[in-house]
This record gives structure tokens, C-alpha cells and sequence, in this order.
């Protein structure tokens, strides 16, 4: 875990409210694991707090970030330009696990994309890949991956299949024979429940990423907690023992 | 050479710099960025007799110049701290001081029971924002009496000096530091957070009502250990606020020992240690030996 410094060397609008950033980093992450976050200093004395976003891409000391323009942080940060410095601390939190049997298949919602891109790019051919979104336009979102084949919904209708991306899911698994599958998700908190419904009668292995609101992004405060089955201590801190939880541990 | 040691209750401290309980996890969270034994005290996090889950989230919530937070006091009990981290402290030699809370003083009484002797606990800190479920609910803190019987009966159960921690929200903090000060509590910590609420514009709901802190309550804290010191002679430890060296310094001028810093580590993780190396800079530079010799030079 680092505090790194970032230098902004790319700011790009991919789609209209969505903002890919990406930093030079001082000092180099040591190990990036896929699911890991980053909290970010937003450069204006408006936003107290630092704000939590998944590590979009790593390689060499060059950080991505994805992000949806939602509120007051994201806004500031939409507006941040190239050569300008951030403070930058991670990676945080506890990633997806790699070793796992089953065939991968990644479901991600909207900016939650942002969660699983590099997952997609680490379990790379092999995996496939469920994106769901709004409109023909965020279908840009996953442009970067089209090697992998992704199966595409869009809310509206406007390309691929028509609705969301739990119901393209739920086609794609009545149609598979064998069930050895593994399946890791992000996205909206709706998404994760129409999962577990669609799953729970062979409580298939699946790995989620959650978010919830922060204050230290490690550990230090309590403030992020999701309730899971452990009896003792029920609440889970979602930036150290997840972000990526265990599906059939949580409570939701 | 400037020499930031301090010296309380026969104890010499590293450094008058400690974290605010409740803001720096069970202690190892913190060290992939630096050691918990680089301050004088660590403090816990808040414990009981029994284990608390805590609140549901939303537990934090953004405000101007700070933060609410409603965690509800979740930790994993008096016995587990004592058992499981204990140790790692009295390894890296760091002197801990035991913030605990109870809703009825049986449980305070019962949670300073379990405290040893053990060395290396410094001292104990008394949250007095909890309410008494046995009086209808009224916080501790809030009236003279009731902390004057709690510090009184949990005194009578350790031989390790306390620190009563009060809270804000009180008609007049030197009545309440008083009672402390008379129930024969060896030292004050201020404040605690103060209540508020935030509201969801878009939803029209309260999503969350808690405990502010940060910049905004620094005032606060500022005129609460300013005026305490004035009416009672024993150390105070100032939190509230602080983020910076000068505000650091200011508590040390109004009145304060020695610092707690809470809500800034989570905006700037090494905001305590760069406070204890820029403390040894500025004492240097103004040709103080100690911190001692600004302790409290406001009129
Ligand atoms: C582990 C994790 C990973 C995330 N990854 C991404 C990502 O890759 N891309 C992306 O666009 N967003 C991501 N988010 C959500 C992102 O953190 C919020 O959208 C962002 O904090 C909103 O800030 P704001 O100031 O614009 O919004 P405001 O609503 O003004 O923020 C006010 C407060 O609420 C918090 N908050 C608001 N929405 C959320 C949310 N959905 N989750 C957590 N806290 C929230 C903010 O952090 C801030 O403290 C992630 C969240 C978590 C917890
Ligand atoms: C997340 C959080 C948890 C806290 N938990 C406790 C606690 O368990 N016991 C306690 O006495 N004070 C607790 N506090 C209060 C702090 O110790 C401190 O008194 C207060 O936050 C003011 O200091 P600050 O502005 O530097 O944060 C907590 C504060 C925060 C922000
Ligand atoms: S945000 Fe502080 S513990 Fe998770």
C-alpha cells in the first residue's frame, strides 16, 4: 500500500458522463490485484473526503480509473487536467480470487465495468464476459474488449438484447449444459440481488464487488460495513475484508 | 535539541501525539504506511464488556469541513483487545490507552475490572457519550452527578490514571469537567463528536444521524479546552479537528498536554507522523526545549 503521488498523463470523456483517467504514479504500486481500489484526493478544498474508485488498469506505474459523473467528487474530478497532481492511496482491499475452478463469467452493470476490466484482461479469452447498459452509446464502455466477445443488453433496446443484464445471463445459463461455472459481478446493488435470485438454487460460485460509502478506504474507521452470515462479528469492512465478498456470505 | 517527550503521570512519552480512539482501527491497519509505536500513545478503538455488531450503513456521510459518523461502537469486546492485540503493542513497546464505554456503570465498572496491571496500558479513557439505559437514556456526559458517581465507582475498581472524554453537547462543559476533575479523574480528553444529522435532498430522508467531526467542530474543541484548563488542574488531551501542525500547536496553547488526531487520517493517512516531525521542527526553530513551554500560554 502506497500514498502515491499521480500525475494525470490522460483525461478522456469515453462515453458523455463517463471519464477514463489515467495517472503516472512516483511510486509504483508493488502488486495489483483485479477488484482492488484506490482512494483518491480530489484536488479542491469543496470535497473533504477521498473517494473510492476500482483500479480500472495497471501496468508499470500507470494507474486507469473509470468513473461515472454522479455528485460533487466525481464532477471536480471530471474537471482535473492533464500534469495535474493527485494523492493517490492503494491498491486496497481484498480482490477476486484467480486460482478458482469453473468457467469465468464476468457480469458487470453500468460503471460497475469499471470493477471487473481487469479481471477480464488477467482471465483473458477464456472468459465471457456479460455488459450490461443504459443505451447503444455506453456500449463504448467495453470497446477495449471486443477480442473477448462480450454479450451486450441495453436498457432502452437500442443494440443487442433488449432488457437487463440478469435476464441475458439467465438465458445464457438455462442453455449450458454442464454448471461448473464461476462468475464474478459488479454493478448496481439491484444487479446483485436479480443475481442471487437467478442462482440460488445451485448457489453457483460467484465472487461480487459492493461498494459503500467510505471515509479511509483501510480499515481505520468501520464506516463501510456490509452484513454477512458470520455470527460473531457480522459486519464486514467492505475495504478490507471486500471489496469482492463471497456472494453466499453476505446479507443482502 | 528539542526534545518532544512528555512526561504524565510518571511516564515518559515519546511524543505528545496520539490518534483519537476510534479513527485508526484495532492499531495494524495502519502500518503499511508507518508504525503505530512512532506516537506516544496509541488509543483504542472504543471497547466494551461485551462485543458490539454496530449500526447499519450508511455510517459515514460527507459534510462541509468534515464528516458524520454513526458506527454505533462496533468492536469486539474488552476480553478479545486484550487477548489478541494487545501483545503486538506491548512488542513494539507503545504505551495504549483503553477507551471503553458502557450503557449502564455496572459496564463500565465491569470493563475496567478486566483491565490488568499490565504495563504497557497507560491509562484508561472514559467515553461519557453514552447513554444510561437505567436512567431513561440520558447521556452519561450530560449531567454532573451521574459523572461524578460513574468515575467515582469505576476509580474504585483500577489503579490506572483515567482520562474522562466529554462530550459537547452539554449546557456547560466546566460544570461536567469539574465533577470529573472532583470524582478524582486524573485527566480530560476533548470532545467527542457533536450530534447532527444530514438530509438526502433527493429522497427527503435523514439517511444518517451521528457524530460530527473534523475541521468544523475545531472551535469547539479549542474554547472546551481553553476554558477547562482554566477551571481544573489536571492534563488534557485536546481532539477535534486537527489537521495540521498549527492546529496542532493551537491546542497545545490553549491548554492541551498532548494531541489526538482522528478524522484527518482518513483525508491524509501520515497526518500524525508528519505533526510529530514538524512539532520537533517548530519547537527547534522558536528556541523551546520542550512542548511543555507552550503549553498553555494563552491568557
Ligand atoms: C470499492 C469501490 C469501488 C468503486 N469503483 C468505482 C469506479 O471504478 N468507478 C466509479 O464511477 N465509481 C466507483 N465507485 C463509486 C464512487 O466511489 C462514487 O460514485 C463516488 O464516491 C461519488 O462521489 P461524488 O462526490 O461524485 O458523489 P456524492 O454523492 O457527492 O458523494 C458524497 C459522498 O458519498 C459517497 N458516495 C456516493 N456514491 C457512492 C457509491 N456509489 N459508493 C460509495 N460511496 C459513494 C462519496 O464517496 C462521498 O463520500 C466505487 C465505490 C467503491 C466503494
Ligand atoms: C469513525 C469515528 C469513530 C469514533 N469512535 C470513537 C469511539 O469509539 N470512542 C470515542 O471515545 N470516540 C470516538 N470517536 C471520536 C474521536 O475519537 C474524536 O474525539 C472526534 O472524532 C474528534 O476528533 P477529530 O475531529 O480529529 O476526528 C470516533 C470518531 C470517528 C470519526
Ligand atoms: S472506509 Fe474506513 S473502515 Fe472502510
Amino acid at each position: 500500500m502506497e500514498d502515491a503521488i499521480g500525475t494525470v498523463i490522460e483525461k478522456r470523456e469515453v462515453v458523455k458522463g463517463f471519464f477514463l483517467l489515467k495517472f503516472h504514479l512516483i511510486t509504483p504500486f508493488s502488486e495489483v490485484i483485479p477488484g482492488q481500489f484506490v482512494m483518491v484526493k480530489v484536488p479542491s478544498k469543496e470535497v473533504f473526503l477521498r473517494r473510492p474508485f476500482s483500479i480500472y488498469e495497471y501496468e508499470n506505474g500507470i494507474l486507469g480509473i473509470l468513473f461515472k459523473v454522479v455528485g460533487k467528487g466525481t464532477k471536480l474530478l471530471s474537471a482535473v487536467e492533464e500534469g495535474e497532481v493527485l494523492s493517490i492511496l492503494g491498491p486496497l482491499g481484498r480482490g477476486f480470487s484467480l486460482d478458482s475452478k469453473g468457467r469465468p463469467v464476468i457480469v458487470a452493470g453500468g460503471i460497475g465495468i469499471a470493477g471487473v476490466h481487469l479481471l477480464a484482461k488477467k482471465l483473458g479469452e477464456g472468459v465471457s464476459l456479460f455488459f450490461g447498459c443504459a443505451n447503444i452509446a455506453e456500449k463504448a464502455l467495453v470497446s477495449d474488449m471486443v477480442h473477448l466477445r462480450p454479450s451486450i443488453s441495453t436498457l432502452d433496446g437500442s443494440f443487442g438484447f433488449s432488457g437487463n443484464v440478469v435476464e441475458m445471463l439467465k438465458n445464457y445459463i438455462e442453455e449450458q449444459t454442464s454448471y461448473d461455472l464461476k462468475i464474478y459481478a459488479c454493478g448496481p446493488e439491484g444487479m446483485i440481488r436479480a443475481i442471487k435470485d437467478l442462482l440460488i438454487h445451485d448457489r453457483t460460485p460467484c465472487e461480487v464487488l459492493i461498494e459503500e460509502r467510505m471515509a479511509c478506504g483501510m480499515g481505520l474507521c468501520y464506516g463501510c460495513v456490509k452484513k454477512t452470515y458470520d455470527v460473531r462479528e457480522p459486519f464486514k469492512r467492505v475495504c478490507k475484508e471486500g471489496p469482492v465478498f463471497d456472494l453466499w456470505q453476505i446479507s443482502l | 535539541m528539542a526534545d518532544i517527550s512528555l512526561n504524565l503521570f510518571g511516564r515518559k512519552l515519546k511524543n505528545p501525539v496520539m490518534n483519537a480512539s476510534g479513527t485508526l482501527g484495532y492499531g495494524r491497519e495502519i502500518e503499511p504506511l508507518w508504525r503505530v509505536s512512532e506516537m506516544g500513545v496509541y488509543v483504542s478503538k472504543g471497547l466494551s464488556l461485551k462485543p458490539h455488531h454496530g449500526n447499519p450503513t450508511p455510517r459515514v456521510w460527507e459534510v462541509s469541513s468534515g464528516m458524520l459518523n454513526s458506527i454505533g461502537l462496533q468492536n469486539i469486546g474488552i476480553d478479545r483487545f486484550l487477548e489478541e492485540y494487545l501483545p503486538y503493542f506491548s512488542e513494539t513497546k507503545t504505551p495504549v490507552i483503553i477507551n471503553f464505554f458502557g450503557f449502564t456503570v455496572e459496564e463500565y465498572v465491569g470493563c475496567a475490572e478486566r483491565i490488568k496491571d499490565d504495563e504497557n496500558i497507560f491509562a484508561l479513557e472514559m467515553n461519557l457519550s453514552c447513554p444510561n439505559i437505567k436512567e431513561g437514556g440520558i447521556g452519561f456526559g450530560k449531567d454532573p452527578n451521574m459523572v461524578f458517581n460513574l468515575i467515582k465507582a469505576v476509580k474504585s475498581v483500577t489503579t490506572k490514571p483515567i482520562f474522562a472524554k466529554l462530550s459537547p453537547e452539554v449546557k456547560n462543559i466546566v460544570e461536567i469537567a469539574k465533577s470529573a476533575y472532583e470524582a478524582g479523574s486524573d485527566g480530560l480528553t476533548l470532545i467527542n463528536t457533536m450530534p447532527g444529522v444530514a438530509v438526502d435532498i433527493r429522497k427527503g430522508v435523514i439517511p444518517i444521524k451521528g457524530g460530527l467531526s473534523g475541521p468544523a467542530i475545531k472551535p469547539v474543541a479549542l474554547k472546551a479546552v481553553y476554558e477547562c484548563r482554566k477551571a481544573v488542574p489536571i492534563p488534557i488531551l485536546g481532539t477535534g479537528g486537527i489537521m495540521s501542525l498549527e492546529d496542532a500547536l493551537s491546542f497545545f496553547m490553549a491548554g492541551a498536554w498532548a494531541i489526538q488526531v482522528g478524522t484527518a487520517t482518513f483525508v491524509d493517512p501520515y497526518t500524525i507522523p508528519r505533526i510529530i516531525d514538524g512539532l520537533k521542527g517548530y519547537l527547534e526553530h522558536h528556541g523551546f526545549s520542550s512542548v511543555s513551554e507552550i503549553t498553555g500560554i494563552t491568557e
